[in-house]
């Protein structure tokens, strides 16, 4: 079914006209007095020209008509973007779009306008920082009466039929897809499933025969527990044949552990939501249709229909993405607790357009799913070839697996402890499968890390805009290069590196750069360049951002910090250029108004600094005036096992990075000279001033009489090397560092946290910081 | 709505109960958490996890009292691994028409409701996360 | 019985297409509006099965309108009319409680496709 366009051609002239004078009153207008109502008024005007236009086919007008829109959206955004250049170019605009409606008129073909719109094209770019979206125009057979065929408007004919048949073809299959499943599952079957989850409370109870009056008991502390997941095979798979997961038989063996009753009390205590008692939880996946033009909107209101049913648990692509039209293949995956059931859902769907419910099933609650794209499987299928055999993989179930790899590790020296307290005729044969264990854990760490890596032109991909966004707004012309972004990295670490890789990108163009004028007298060419280079360098992925403008000046960063007093006299003396760099990573240094010419180089440097070594990475900065600076991130491939000097103060133990451990010593700390308050411990050829860990901590010490240990740490630009002085070094370890979570990475001076064999939380300390904050 | 009833004292709290990931018992030990705000009694291992533990008495400011505090009822927060040690907890109960709590109005406290002839103070689990934060980032 | 529809857009243009469309797939059009205020009353008035928006209107936004037109009737059926670029504003309106939206420029056989689906007739 084709309309037929031309008996619309009167009605469209004579409207198009009159918005289209309006539209220059409202030019004219304007010039007089800005005010909102105006503005508002001309962007109807545009948008009602816009959209008249396109459905007639009309392609060049309906472009022009977008372009205008466009710009006066952005003076509706921003009113100060009205200039007298702007309304010149909306009045030129206007009076095409008024000879073009006459063209039409006069059954001729209206002029294309490509030098005009090519400059409101370059127009919008500069006011909204992007170009402009594509105008969007119906493929009519219709008008141009008496013009020869084929003129312009579009792919005359066939592409309208053609085009047509998917949209209605990919309606059909939903309501029948929707019809039968609905009809075949009916209503009640929810309603006994919701009946059978009582028993389950009352049970839960009745075996804890405690005060508690309903399911909520007690698990026994921390680390007796053996991991959740473990303990109940079923709070992991569900029931054979996919049984509400509310419905475990833990009633029925009288011999259930504390611990399968506890899995199975978390089981409802996370099934439980706003939703009525232990709504059942239903696994939706759904296909938006390829022909739809906003699939963005379509998820968003796929997810506004499930979300009356129940409550969401779960939502792939999250909805951020949803809303922005990133949607693989269209496939969205739902989880859903809720009391309808698949009848309701499919009700609930039945009466939206453009999708298709793939499948409606009840949720095997964890693990998560592994997704394999048909697309994996048919080149699996087809292929020998390793490297085409590859799967696609959530990344929470990475994270999964490298969690629980993590608490493989940890139960493995579990047992290594264990073993030690063993009488001797029992230990060499534990000792050996732990060993094994060891490697076979530690093997199967590596492959979960290399399943991990990412390229990382994830993160950089985004940096071009931002390169254009900023050099725009500072008037410069900035070239950026990157290369090597195809490079792998573990996700956790690019994650994080995504704001430090801007921030500096921001320095690079902000600070680093100069100004035009300043760059043509200093005979460098007037487009500033930042090169990002990613390489390889054994087990470190190495990044460099390098700008070619003015350099930092060594002097005045050690000026500033003197004046902070975060660096004494002697040691701004003796400091390297490059350690004086990295001063502008102290807080508070660069960002002083009165060094201008690196002002700002403060900002968030310290947080860049802090983000790079806490994924175990370094940072350093080589600079030369008037010839740019390059930071250069030193980053390990994957998340660290570290490394780990543990030392105990009082009653508690803490632990400190190897590689920032210079070295270890005794001394009676009575003993030690002093200058001023610090006492000082004799070191090489020089004195460190000795900090207490008790003190810096503000926990209490147990000493031993007599000789005390230091700990030598290598400091940063600012401290230089300290000694600790602690109550007992206890030895090596290697462990996986966990990020802190809030509220603890709100604490300066912890860069993490791990978990010892013996099942003990420890934090690792970032000395430099517990130093300075 | 059904909530996890717990007390601090006598006073009866109540949290909705898909804020709630499990109720423990506190740990033999602690590990502090060096330079933290006294209501932060410190971190355990939870099977793995490295959970904060914060004493709601302190987070609500409320008075010391004698009772022994033997609950650690863990919130289900996401990536924020967070305990509150209470007195005791009572169970799961509905909990109908909240309405404004009388006085102070803090974010952590979302209203009170009546359970059996008894109010319960009913608790917003964003408000607590955010007193949390609030406890370290407020200027000493 | 033929479904009721009121057609909401500003532009006559506009309204004589949609109403063509919807003559052409059997519905009978009861009404007309030309900006949100009006849209409201012609509502309220007419009752109709099925309500098209306009976003951009003077006086009262079609996102206006139909958040009035849900609040006097929960059930009714609204389908916003946009344009491509106009995803929140979408959003907007289906928070507002639309039902669905059409995207123009208008085919005939995809807005009935959308709108039979709606009313339960696909």
């Amino acid at each position: 079914m084709t309309m037929d366009m031309s008996r619309y051609l009167g009605l469209f002239i004579s409207e198009a006209t009159e918005h289209l004078e309006a539209l220059g009153r409202d030019l004219v207008a304007l010039e007089r007095e800005a005010t909102a109502a105006t503005v508002d008024s001309m962007f109807r005007h545009a948008h009602s020209v816009k959209g008249m236009a396109s459905s007639m086919g009309f392609e060049s007008i309906a472009m022009l008509a977008h372009r205008v829109e466009d710009l006066v959206d952005a003076v509706r955004q921003d009113r100060k973007l009205l200039d007298r250049d702007l309304v010149d170019l909306l009045l030129s605009a206007a009076d095409t779009l008024t000879a073009q409606v006459r063209a039409v008129a006069a059954s001729r073909e209206p002029d294309a306008a490509a030098p005009l719109l090519e400059q409101l094209s370059a127009r919008v770019r500069t006011l909204t920082g992007h170009a402009p979206a594509a105008t969007r125009v119906a493929q009519v057979t219709v008008l141009k009466p008496g013009d020869p065929p084929a003129a312009g408007a579009g792919d005359p004919g066939a592409p309208a039929d053609a085009a047509g048949t998917p949209g209605v073809a990919a309606g059909a299959p939903t309501a029948d897809a929707g019809g039968s499943a609905g009809s075949s599952a009916g209503g009640s079957g929810s309603d006994s499933r919701a009946d059978r989850a009582a028993p389950g409370l009352q049970a839960t109870s009745g075996v804890d025969g405690g005060p508690v009056s309903t399911a909520l008991a007690v698990m026994p502390p921390a680390s007796l527990m053996p991991p959740r997941d473990l303990s109940s095979p079923e709070a992991l798979y569900g029931a054979p044949g996919a049984r509400p997961r509310t419905d475990l038989p833990v009633e029925a063996d009288p011999a259930s552990s504390v611990a399968a009753l506890g899995a199975n009390l978390k089981v409802l205590a996370s099934v439980d939501t706003d939703a009525p008692p232990s709504a059942p939880r239903w696994s939706v996946r759904l296909r938006i249709s390829p022909t739809c033009q906003v699939p963005g909107v379509r998820a968003f209101l796929v997810h506004k229909r499930l979300s009356t049913l129940g409550t969401l648990v779960d939502l792939r692509p999250p909805l951020e993405e949803l809303k922005a039209g990133r949607i693989p293949d269209g496939f969205i995956q739902v989880e859903l607790d809720t009391n309808v059931g698949e009848a309701g859902i499919q009700t609930a769907l039945r009466n939206v357009a453009e999708v298709e419910v793939v499948s409606v099933s009840q949720a095997v609650p964890e693990p998560p799913i592994l997704a394999v794209t048909a697309q994996a499987l048919d080149s699996a299928r087809a292929s020998a070839d390793a490297s085409s055999r590859t799967v696609r993989v959530r990344t929470e179930l990475l994270d999964y697996f490298l969690d629980t790899v993590g608490e493989l590790m940890l139960a493995t020296a579990r047992l290594r402890e264990v073993g030690k307290v063993m009488p001797e005729v029992s230990r060499p044969a534990l000792e050996e499968g732990v060993y094994r264990l060891h490697t076979l854990v530690k093997d199967l760490h590596d492959k979960v890390m290399s399943a991990r890596m990412t390229p990382l032109s994830l993160i950089t991909d985004r940096l071009p805009r931002a390169a254009r966004d900023l050099a725009r707004r500072k008037e410069r012309e900035v070239e950026l290069v990157i290369t090597g972004a195809e490079i792998e990295l573990d996700r956790a670490i690019l994650d994080e590196l995504a704001d430090p890789l801007l921030h500096l990108l921001r320095n690079c163009i902000d600070h680093g750069l100069e100004a035009p004028e300043e760059r043509l007298a200093a005979k460098k060419s007037v487009r500033g360049r930042v090169l990002v280079t990613v390489r390889r360098a054994r087990d470190r992925v190495i990044i460099d951002i390098e700008d070619d403008g003015r350099g930092m000046d060594p002097a005045k960063l050690k000026a500033s910090a003197l004046k902070r007093g975060l660096i004494t006299e002697e040691a701004a003396a003796r400091m390297a250029d490059r350690d004086a760099f990295l001063l502008s990573c102290l807080p508070g240094v660069s960002t002083a108004k009165d060094i201008t010419d690196i002002s700002g180089r403060g900002v968030g440097m310290d947080a860049v600094k802090r983000v790079v070594e806490s994924v175990g990475g370094t940072l350093e900065i080589e600079s030369e005036r008037g010839r740019g600076t390059c930071f250069t991130l030193r980053l390990p491939l994957t998340v660290a096992v570290v490394h780990l000097l543990l030392v105990q103060v009082g009653e508690e133990v803490f632990g400190l990075p190897i590689a920032k451990v210079v070295g270890a010593t005794e001394a009676d700390p009575e003993a030690l000279s002093r200058s001023r308050e610090t006492a000082l411990l004799p070191h090489g050829n020089g004195l460190l001033p000795v900090h207490l860990l008790e003190v810096l901590l503000g926990v209490p010490a147990s000493p031993r009489p007599g000789f005390r240990p230091f700990v030598v740490m290598e400091g940063d630009a600012g401290t230089g090397k300290v000694a600790l002085a602690v109550d007992r070094l206890l030895g090596q370890e290697e462990v996986v560092l966990k990020p802190l979570s809030r509220p603890l990475d709100l604490l300066p001076g912890l860069s993490g946290v791990t978990i010892l064999g013996s099942g003990r939380p420890v934090f690792i300390l970032d000395v430099p910081r517990l130093l300075t904050a | 709505m059904r909530h996890v009833i717990f007390r601090v004292e006598k006073e009866r709290y109540g949290l909705p109960l898909s804020a709630v990931r499990e109720v423990v018992v506190p740990p033999e030990r602690y590990t502090r958490v060096p330079r933290a705000p006294s209501a932060i009694t410190g971190v355990m291992n939870l099977r793995g996890r490295v959970v904060t533990v914060v004493e709601l008495r302190q987070l609500l400011h409320l008075p010391e009292g004698p009772t022994p505090l033997c609950r650690v009822v863990l919130l289900d927060r996401g990536r924020r691994d967070l305990g509150l040690l209470v007195t005791d907890v009572d169970g799961i109960e509905a909990v109908e028409r909240v309405s404004a709590a009388p006085g102070k109005v803090t974010p952590a406290v979302r209203g009170v409701a009546r359970l059996g002839g008894l109010g319960v103070t009913v608790l917003d689990p964003e408000g607590l996360d955010a007193a949390v934060v609030a406890l370290f980032t407020a200027p000493k | 019985m033929a479904k009721r529809v009121l057609v909401v857009d500003d532009a006559i243009f506009m309204r004589n297409m949609i109403k063509d469309i919807f003559a052409s797939g059997g519905f009978e059009v009861v009404g007309e509006a030309a900006n949100g205020l009006e849209a409201v009353e012609k509502f309220k008035e007419l009752k109709p099965d099925l309500t098209t928006m306009d976003i951009v209107m003077p006086f009262k936004s079609g996102i206006e309108a139909t958040r009035e037109i849900i609040k006097a009737d929960s059930s009714a059926v609204v389908i916003m009319c946009s344009a491509l670029g106009q995803e929140s504003l979408v959003m907007e309106a289906i928070e507002a409680g639309a039902s669905d939206f059409i995207v123009k420029p208008f085919r005939a056989e995809d807005v009935l496709a959308v709108v039979k689906k709606v009313l339960g007739e696909a």
